[in-house]
């Protein structure tokens, strides 16, 4: 070790700098070692003499050695997580050992940063947040992600309106890319784990199928962590740019065995936010239907006579009252529930520690027949082989079916539909969907509007997976500083798809009276890390610590499917892909890889300053094949971070701890998919025997690069009043280069779109975490947090031309979401009214507004300004908690809004009912006096889609939870319990503000960055509540 | 120490950055062909058959033209076919008018790429090329004929030479440069040159496609009649020099292979139940062949069954009877209101219900003829039509009579009739009618020579007629937009949502993503035509 060569210059120059600041007296030397309870060494912990400024950090074997003044001392030892300890100290003394107590009264946390490495949060030139698993458990979401909502600023986690087995969007810092969904990377203990969305529901319908991160069991989480900037997860290169959130998983811990029990129940009462006219019921013009066939015709158009309570003639021919009917909702819809239940063992003893669990989940949707099931067992051993060689092994099994996802948006199969019902019509006279003979009752002037109740008896739309998400580690100690690690990370899935449109469904018949078809499907994605980690613990000088880390990353990418379809049915009602009268196929493989080196160096001044760099270097299977030199696909990415603990030189009563921090960062990307770097030509089915062949419309490109990203970051962490208050804040301005994405052509080119490359997108923000303890007795305390996020995004680039790049759309196709050169993306295009010279709102000769053919910008569909306030109340055993979260500055386009005005059900559309509409202006500024029905004038109206765009903005009281601890002291004389605490959950229970009417502003049919902020004909949102029940063992 | 860092350093650094050699293998698609291995021949049947998908179902010709053309006629509002029946936006209305300007590109594109590729292969494959090349301007015609002025000379290569961006070219700039291209690429094609392996029209045989050339050029050329007729001539009597369709064995069609997932778009969306049961042949169509004796009606009409149920079932054939036979007028609903069909004028009655059937409801529109089930829309195989000889002779009748150098026009007429009764035996055996019933037909009924208007109204009325019953609807109605014929009168619905101010659509506006798509090119084209409108007369569409 002597034979090190000297620090690097501005080492020495730091240690000048501050080792002026020392107080030189009378010294001797002391020297001393710090463990824990286990007898393991503690590294890096802070050695000090009370009333000097003289202190030190432990080295990687607990040991440390100090000048310390002559005389009695009393030396004070702090480490993350640990209870402090003063130890008195004689002149004659010349070592001392040290005992540390792990505690919760610290002054900050260990944290785990990248690639595993649990670092001093203090020391961190970056910003991350730690959630931990019992915020997740208690008021759980079946999707995990989703309970991250409102907690973490910069992130904002938003679901879909597809049931709880749906995915989460999740955004880090805004829209992090362009071409991708923009969900961070997670890793959970290490290894990298699929977050893919299995299906989703575009503006022509399909369902929901469900992202990786659903898959995981909350009760298993022990914290995640979210890398927020770049500088944080840059060392994951290449999949960093999203960010990254780590899951660290449960361990055991030494001791005899820990047996633990939860149960989770709760109920998901689904909520109707529509606020619709019950004035006038189903017609046209102000009549009601007068035919069985106009009553088919009208059953969603509310445009007829006032509901008089008379009778009127109904699809069927049968006569109904006219009245208003307010039953639809709840008619249709049940309550749906989910019970979880999850047993743990827990344990350890001198050389290994294991956790295994087993949790099963059921749950009802609120549409019939619709549901989750999902199976895990989770397994995490961790052994000392050696003194020197540690293994651990970690198993996630997880078999989830789901049952009949529900079809969403405006396609066939949606079981939504009685949505857009006219008031007076009552959805059970439809039940139950099929008539005697087995086809479909059809209710609406659409056959591929399917009839709901035929849907949630009828249809079926599974998927399963079973999925294994393992790894093996092993961990060798050369010497007391210097390890290598290496580990293999595996995650598979295999994935079932099975979904049929039943036999009798009405669009679906040939003339043959055969009807339905299927498609059965299995995937195979997996995913394999290999890693090779040496790293190194040092302290130079007892001042200065310095900590390395070399690695090397293998990552393979693999995915197979091979499915069936046909029909329709031959033998009715039988339903598999034998049983079809024509057939389909697909088949589909794609590999990729990426080889990776990484390294990592940070110095330690004590606990004052620590400046650290990585670098990656990564080489992307996915730009090979292509026209560009080897050199240009391959790319470096460097970070440096810096922090300075401020308050270690200000011995200030009021500012307990003080930060601030700096970071500069690059990261890099490849394609979101392989083989876009060269042209490819397929064989399809053959036509009368004459095989045909065919190729993408997606035009590749040839000239791709790895994109990159940059981002700057300033930051600082405060605490006050003997850490009672902390304020956590980051400034942040990032910008990424050459993204890949698709770009929409014109048809005429040939192709419909290409792989474009030259997408820059920016985001700039700034996140603010409050915490404070404003009360502390006793017996009672009241903790709170607050957390502020802003984000100004902005779209610099799309392609050489700069065109908007065409992403989502919803039903009526009068309206869209595109990336805009220079505003934030994504950005809803609408068409506006025409105006006059004068501004006037112009109308045609019948009277009518006349959309503007062009569309315009109507605001981005992203939240501006967004997060969350927690209050936690503790009394005695008593816990109340309640997490309030906010959204401000974004656009929602809402179909049900366009449905709602063109279907007269809108409230907006009783004005002029009467007498007709008389409104707008001429060319020439005169005032219209040609009066339009009502019927004309909304049914126009709700093509001028900018009055189909709403505001976003809410505040929301997402969760309550109130917990009574039945506490080991208190079940002294009980047998075998040792501890029990019960729950009372709510979760998303309502809105204390909202702007957008009839809908909920969370809604939304899919999940990608694509479909953000449309919504439409979904499922509707839930309201829960339920019980939690947690009760540990006495072993 | 330094000495084991370094080595760990080199091991790490080797293993990820040394072995990307693998990298070009692991990003080639193993489940598709590269341009090395790949036959151009197998894009061939793609470009055909997506031509006739095109121009079929709901990619337009059905819920549009056939009704804008007034040859059939649907009693129902709200439906997807108030667009072509009242000309009311309605269902995606915005998706149908972008179907064509896609699909067609995209089938064009198809062709194109066989070009590319056997100049990128080196083949010499001067026939392949040829007739890659002459489907392609089939489906560009259809373009151009739809929305107008469109991209031609730039369209295409967004491959080849990196054109993202094509401008918009003036039809009178398009047709010009189809007809002079077409023309010298037929005369490369040679029945002793390259084989043609894949294609489904004519399995390769190169006579065929040579008269196929001439027919498409004439049929191109007879579309300038009003707006050049010199140009029209040159290339009408340069067809009828070079060869054009000579009997119904050359008519060019595809067969469908539902099995395999290629479905007749027609016969598949008229077997949608609500399509089966309301969509109607027109009253201006039935009136035109009752009147003429036609032996087609009875093939091609139905009556259905008595009722409800026995209109739905789509296994039940209808009654066949010349005399009951009803077309249905345009722009009527069922919902009682002064617009309902049974207000229409002549509205035989409400089918009643079927008393052997429980629970039957009379049916409103069953008494109206139908398009014959067994023959339309049973079988998902039925061929589709791209163009036939009837069609050209009917063309050569005409420019016969304009007095240019093609022949006989009361000849051209008589085998143009012939021709069209014996072509829907190719669609299912339930069409055929036998040849000599055909001639006897065609003889009895020859070209009023009387004077010029009553010759080019007989052959337009046949024209129309012919292609709209053999379900050709888009050139039923490109034809009355040249020649006026039949006189439709024009719906004009009361309500919302009219896209045409109450006159029959001329043209399909361009697909809205062309804004965000093209957007420089579009707005300048748009300029160029006025305004993007349905009743914007297009190029060779003048008054």
């Amino acid at each position: 070790m002597k034979k090190y060569p000297p620090p690097q210059l501005f080492i020495l120059l730091l240690v000048f700098l501050f080792s002026s600041l020392k107080i030189f007296a009378q010294t001797r030397p002391l020297t001393g070692v710090v463990k824990d309870s286990a007898n393991q060494p503690l590294v890096a912990a802070t050695v000090s003499v009370k009333g000097s400024n003289v202190s030190t950090t432990t080295a990687a074997d607990g040991s440390f050695t100090l000048a310390v003044p002559s005389g009695n001392i009393t030396l004070e030892v702090t480490y993350v997580g640990y209870n402090p300890v003063t130890v008195p100290v004689s002149p004659d003394q010349a070592d001392v050992s040290v005992m540390m107590q792990a505690g919760s009264n610290t002054i900050s946390d260990v944290v785990v940063t990248a690639l595993g490495i649990r670092k001093d949060e203090r020391k961190l030139g970056y910003s991350i947040s730690t959630v931990k698993g019992d915020q997740l458990t208690k008021a759980r979401e079946t999707n995990v992600a989703l309970s991250l909502s409102g907690q973490v600023a910069g992130l904002k986690v938003t679901g879909t309106s597809g049931g709880p087995g749906g995915t989460a969007r999740i955004l880090l810092r805004g829209m992090p890319s362009m071409n991708s969904g923009g969900s961070p990377l997670f890793v959970i203990n290490g290894v990298p784990m699929d977050n893919s969305n299995r299906g989703s529901a575009g503006e022509w319908g399909g369902a929901d199928a469900g992202d990786g991160i659903g898959n995981i069991n909350p009760d298993d989480i022990e914290t995640m962590t979210v890398l927020k900037g770049q500088a944080a997860s840059a060392l994951y290169g290449a999949r960093a740019s999203n960010g990254v959130i780590l899951i660290t998983t449960k361990t055991g811990s030494k001791g005899t065995a820990n047996i633990e029990y939860n149960l989770n129940y709760v109920t998901d009462k689904p909520i109707d936010y529509t606020d619709y006219q019950y004035e006038y019921g189903q017609g046209q013009n102000g009549e009601k239907p007068l035919t069985a066939a106009a009553a088919l015709g009208t059953n969603r158009l509310g445009w007829g006579a006032p509901l008089d309570g008379s009778q009127v003639i109904g699809y069927d021919g049968n006569q109904y009252a006219y009245n208003p009917y307010h039953n639809n909702f709840t008619n249709f819809y049940r309550n749906g529930y989910t019970l979880t239940n999850t047993l743990s063992v827990s344990g350890g003893g001198d050389n290994g520690s294991y956790r295994v669990s087993a949790s099963g989940l059921n749950n009802d949707n609120v549409t019939l027949n619709s549901g989750i099931s999902r199976k895990t067992v989770n397994l995490n051993l961790n052994q000392n082989v050696t003194k020197k060689l540690n293994v651990s092994v970690i198993a996630n099994y997880i078999d989830q079916q789901d049952r009949n996802r529900e079809y969403l948006s405006d396609g066939p199969g949606n079981p939504n539909n009685f949505q857009f019902l006219a008031s007076n019509v009552n959805n059970e006279i439809f039940k139950p969907g099929a008539n005697p003979d087995g086809s479909e009752i059809v209710f609406s002037d659409d056959n591929y509007v399917t009839n709901p109740w035929f849907v949630v008896n009828n249809w079926i739309n599974n998927t399963g997976r079973k999925r294994l998400i393992g790894s093996l580690s092993a961990k060798y100690n050369f010497t007391d500083w210097i390890y290598a690690m290496a580990r293999v990370g595996y995650d598979h899935e295999n994935d079932d798809y099975k979904n049929v449109t039943p036999t009798g469904t009405s669009y679906s018949y040939n003339s043959a009276g055969q009807s339905g078809s299927i498609s059965q499907s299995n995937a195979q994605t997996t995913e394999l890390n290999l890693d090779g980690i040496v790293g190194i613990n040092h302290s130079i000088t007892h001042n200065i610590s310095f900590n390395a880390t070399l690695g090397a990353n293998l990552r393979k990418n693999d995915f197979q499917s091979i499915g069936v379809s046909g029909g329709p049915f031959v033998i009715p009602y039988l339903y598999t892909p034998g049983n079809v009268v024509s057939f389909g196929r697909s088949y589909g493989e794609t590999h990729r890889e990426v080889h990776s080196a990484y390294y990592s160096v940070e110095f330690s001044y004590r606990d004052l300053l620590t400046l650290s760099t990585t670098g990656r270097y990564d080489a992307f299977s996915t730009l090979y094949n292509s026209g560009i030199p080897k050199e240009d696909r391959n790319i470096f990415t460097p970070s440096v971070s810096g922090s300075f603990v401020f308050s270690q030189l200000l011995n200030s009563s009021i500012l307990s701890f003080g930060k601030l921090r700096a970071s500069y960062a690059q990261t890099s990307g490849e394609p979101a998919n392989a083989y876009q770097t060269a042209v490819y030509y397929s064989v399809g089915n053959s036509i009368n025997g004459t095989p045909t062949g065919s190729f993408s419309s997606t035009l590749p490109n040839l000239f791709l690069k790895p994109f990159t990203k940059t981002e700057y970051e300033v930051g600082a962490d405060l605490k006050f009043f003997n850490n009672r208050l902390g304020a956590d804040i980051a400034w942040y301005t990032q910008e990424t280069r050459n993204e890949i994405m698709n770009g929409s052509l014109s048809a005429s080119t040939g192709y419909t779109s290409r792989v474009v490359a030259n997408g820059s997108v920016q985001n700039k923000g700034l996140e603010v975490a409050l915490t404070g303890t404003p009360v502390k007795g006793r017996n009672f305390t009241w903790d709170i947090s607050l957390n502020y996020t802003h984000v100004q995004n902005k779209i610099l680039k799309t392609d050489e031309a700069g065109n908007n790049v065409g992403l989502g759309t919803y039903r009526p196709l009068n309206a869209n979401t595109a990336f805009v050169v220079g505003l934030p993306g994504p950005q809803i295009l609408a068409h506006d009214f025409t105006y006059n010279d004068k501004g006037q709102v112009l109308v045609d000769a019948s009277g009518l507004p006349i959309q503007n053919t062009a569309l315009t910008p109507m605001g981005g569909v992203l939240p501006t300004n967004y997060g969350g306030l927690n209050n936690s109340f503790t009394y005695k055993n008593f816990n109340l908690s309640f997490l309030i979260d906010y959204n401000y500055g974004n656009k929602i386009l809402s179909a049900t809004s366009y449905y709602s005005i063109y279907r007269g059900l809108n409230k907006l559309t009783l004005i002029g009912r009467q007498d007709g509409i008389t409104t707008g202006y001429d060319d020439n500024g005169n005032a219209n006096t040609v009066a339009a029905s009502a019927q004309a004038y909304y049914q126009r109206l709700a093509t001028i889609s900018k009055i189909n765009v709403l505001d976003g903005d809410y505040i929301k009281l997402r969760q309550v939870t109130l917990s009574y601890t039945l506490s080991e002291e208190m079940l002294k004389k009980v047998p075998v319990i040792r501890t029990v605490q019960l729950s009372l959950v709510g979760r998303n229970l309502f809105y204390f503000m909202k702007n957008s009417e009839n809908i909920d502003p969370e809604a939304g049919f899919n999940a990608s960055i694509n479909y953000a902020g449309i919504e439409g004909t979904s499922l509707p949102s839930t309201r829960t509540f339920g019980i939690n029940v947690n009760i540990k063992f006495k072993n | 120490m330094k000495k084991l860092l370094i080595y760990i350093g080199a091991v790490t650094t080797m293993v990820a950055a040394s072995c990307t050699k693998d990298f070009d293998k692991i990003n080639t698609n193993p489940t598709q062909a590269s341009s090395d291995n790949f036959d151009p021949n197998l894009l061939l049947p793609r470009a055909e058959v997506d031509y006739v998908s095109t121009i079929q179902g709901y990619s337009g010709a059905l819920l549009f033209q056939s009704m804008w053309a007034q040859v059939f006629a649907n009693a129902e509002y709200p439906t997807y076919y108030s667009n072509g029946d009242k000309y009311i936006a309605s269902g995606n209305y915005t998706t149908y008018t972008a179907s064509i300007w896609n699909n067609a590109y995209q089938a064009a594109s198809k062709a194109k790429e066989i070009q590319n590729l056997i100049v990128e292969k080196g083949m010499t494959a001067t026939n392949l090329s040829s007739v890659a090349f002459i489907v392609q301007l089939l489906n560009l015609e259809l373009v151009t004929d739809i929305y107008g002025d469109c991209p031609y000379s730039q369209a295409l290569q967004a491959k080849t030479d990196n054109v993202a961006f094509p401008v918009y070219d003036k039809q009178s700039d398009i047709y010009p440069a189809m007809l002079n291209s077409l023309d010298s690429v037929i005369s490369t094609l040679n029945a002793s040159g390259d084989k043609i392996t894949n294609d489904i029209i004519y399995k390769g045989d190169i006579e065929k496609w040579k008269k196929f050339g001439y027919s498409l050029m004439l049929r191109m050329a007879m579309r300038l009649t009003k707006v050049d007729a010199a140009t029209a001539q040159k290339y009408a009597e340069k067809a009828y020099a070079g060869g054009a369709f000579s009997s119904v064995a050359d008519n060019a069609f595809v067969a469908f292979d539902n099995a395999n997932g290629f479905t007749n778009a027609n016969s598949s969306a008229l077997q949608v139940p609500e399509d089966f049961s309301q969509v109607r042949w027109s009253k201006p169509l039935m009136d035109f062949l009752k009147a003429n004796g036609d032996p087609r009606v009875s093939v091609i009409a139905e009556i259905p069954m008595n009722g409800t149920a026995n209109n739905n079932n789509k296994s039940l054939d209808g009654d066949h009877t010349f005399a009951k036979q009803i077309g249905m007028p345009n722009g009527y609903d069922q919902n009682g209101g002064a617009t309902d069909i049974s207000k229409a004028a002549g509205y035989p009655g409400v089918s009643p219900a079927d008393p052997a059937i429980t629970g039957d409801a009379p049916f409103a529109v069953g008494l109206y003829s139908r398009p014959t089930a067994a023959l339309y829309t049973r079988n998902l195989s039925t061929p589709g039509f791209i163009l036939t000889y009837a069609e050209t002779e009917l063309l050569f009748a005409e420019a016969a009579v304009r007095g240019w150098s093609v022949g006989d026009a009361a000849t051209h007429y008589h085998n143009g009739l012939s021709a069209a009764l014996q072509s829907y035996g190719t669609l299912n055996s339930a069409g055929a009618i036998p040849a000599a019933d055909a001639e006897a037909y065609a003889n009895a009924a020859p070209l009023n020579t009387s004077s010029t208007t009553a010759s080019l109204t007989q052959i337009n009325m046949q024209f129309w007629a012919t292609t709209g019953t053999l379900f050709n609807f888009i050139e039923a109605w490109n034809n009355w937009r040249r020649s006026g014929y039949p006189a439709l009168t024009p719906v004009n619905y009361p309500g919302t949502g009219g896209f045409s101010n109450g006159q029959i659509p001329r043209r399909e506006v361009y697909p809205s993503s062309e804004a965000s798509n093209n957007g420089e090119n579009y707005n300048a084209a748009v300029s160029t035509i006025g305004k993007d409108e349905v009743i914007t007369r297009m190029w060779w569409d003048k008054e």
